[in-house]
């Protein structure tokens, strides 16, 4: 069995060319005076944001690490790392980060982790470099082990995910339109990834694919970018700091004190941290589906209409 | 990547990129054009609720927004808007401002720079002293 397979760290070997595409992308925003917007302390954040998340997996990459290897020497499987093996690993590995993608929307506890990729009020590049810090106590890796009990060695899994996240670089940007339709039909586009950072009622909580687009349209989440309604993007209620502190740990902080209020049912207490973000035990904020119920009984004429089915 | 190549290129590409958008300009502090603006940024965070009225600080970068039950601040962050409900802020004043702080991590403060004459109207809308 294989235990010393080595994949490089394709991440960092892309910076490079993150710091190209952003230079390009602003150059053109300058130039032709459309496709996206900058401002600098957003931009800045959003970066420092990714070096930390960079960081944070060299500090405790380990934890997951050492959490893949035990799965390893359990396994009695081993695919090899013939090419197809590795193709079919980033395939499933796509579906994989699916369902945390969904997770991170839906249960306020990996949300806590993922809020901050969608903190900003911009799309740009350098949203797509907005990533946690606090990944790891998400325990979102266990949707990992199914990959490596089946044989696909962990190396191979962390190699696949790397792909995947670069990939998802390139669509967080305005100044792409619509692409052909067969490659708007099959893969995440910087249309489809635009709607899932919409904060508006139509767009919430849909649009969770990385590479492939398709398995939105498999489990029914996939809302296409409405002509006629411009994605305004960020969070429902938008962050007025720039501190990647506070950008990195202010919702972990929010379930804390909720949880800890006193007079709560120990069922309300982890219903702060396990129900939708935007639950509360009095009712005093809204869920996504809140939001789009009160939408519609404002807008009747939108039920049965993209996004609100 | 070997990291003492990894983290020269992270800090030079982080500054020049902080650079090139200062330089360009994009730096610039958004304004409210009018109380009408200023209502409209708030109906974009609290579509729901019923915004009556609202009051520019002097620099027009915060307004405060009379609501059917209670007041709201809308400011301005970067190139955009923020909002939140004043029902459990607290006030301190500085010589050129009033401070709003909120119990909010993600939100922890607003600074509104006022004049003496805009400072007394905030006062008296808020109730404060
Ligand atoms: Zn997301
Ligand atoms: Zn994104």
């Amino acid at each position: 069995m294989m235990q010393h397979l080595s994949y490089p760290d394709v991440v960092s070997y892309a910076v490079p060319l993150f710091i190209a595409a952003i230079a390009l992308e602003l150059a053109w925003i300058v130039i032709k005076g459309r496709g996206g917007r900058y401002e600098t302390r957003d931009a800045v954040t959003s970066l420092i944001m990714g070096a930390g998340n960079v960081a944070s997996g060299i500090v405790l990459g380990f934890i997951a690490w050492g959490f893949f290897m035990l799965l390893w020497r359990i396994t009695p499987l081993d695919l090899g790392n013939s090419w197809w093996i590795v193709a079919l690993c980033f395939v499933l590995d796509d579906l994989r980060y699916y369902w945390v993608h969904r997770f991170g929307h839906r249960i306020r506890w990996v949300w806590a982790s993922h809020v901050n990729h969608h903190s900003s009020q911009h799309y740009n590049l350098t949203t797509a470099l907005r990533q946690t810090w606090t990944g790891t106590f998400t325990f979102m890796m266990v949707v990992r082990a199914p990959l490596i009990l089946l044989g696909f060695h962990p190396a191979m899994v962390l190699f696949v995910g790397g792909l995947n996240l670069i990939y998802q670089f390139w669509i967080h940007t305005e100044a792409i339109g619509k692409l052909p339709r067969w490659f708007e039909a099959v893969m995440n586009t910087p249309s489809h990834h635009r709607v899932h950072h919409g904060r508006n009622a139509r767009y919430l909580d849909c649009n969770y694919a990385g590479v492939f687009i398709v398995w939105d349209k498999m489990f029914g989440t996939f809302v296409p970018e409405q002509d006629e309604e411009k994605v305004d993007f960020g969070l429902v209620h938008n962050l007025g700091t720039f501190n990647p502190l506070r950008v990195a740990f202010h919702e972990w902080a929010g379930i804390f004190k909720d949880m800890s209020q006193p007079g709560l049912s120990l069922r309300e207490r982890l219903m702060y941290a396990l129900a939708p973000p935007g639950w509360s035990h009095d009712s005093s904020r809204q869920t996504s589906d809140q939001i789009k119920q009160e939408h519609l009984r404002d807008h009747p004429e939108d039920r049965g209409a993209a996004g609100f089915n | 990547m070997p990291l003492q190549v990894l983290l020269p290129l992270v800090v030079v590409g982080i500054g020049a990129i902080a650079m090139a958008l200062h330089l360009l300009g994009l730096s610039k502090p958004r304004r409210f054009a009018d109380t009408d603006q200023a209502i409209q940024a708030w109906l974009r965070e609290a579509p729901q609720s019923s915004a009556r009225d609202a009051v520019l600080s002097t620099d027009n970068q915060a307004a405060l927004i009379a609501l059917s039950d209670g007041f709201g601040l809308v400011w301005c962050f970067g190139a955009d808007t923020v909002a939140r409900p004043l029902g459990d802020a607290t006030y301190h004043n500085t010589p050129d401002a009033l401070i709003i702080r909120f119990s909010d991590m993600g939100a922890p403060q607003a600074k509104v720079n006022l004049s003496d004459q805009d400072r007394e109207i905030w006062h008296n809308t808020l109730g404060i002293s």
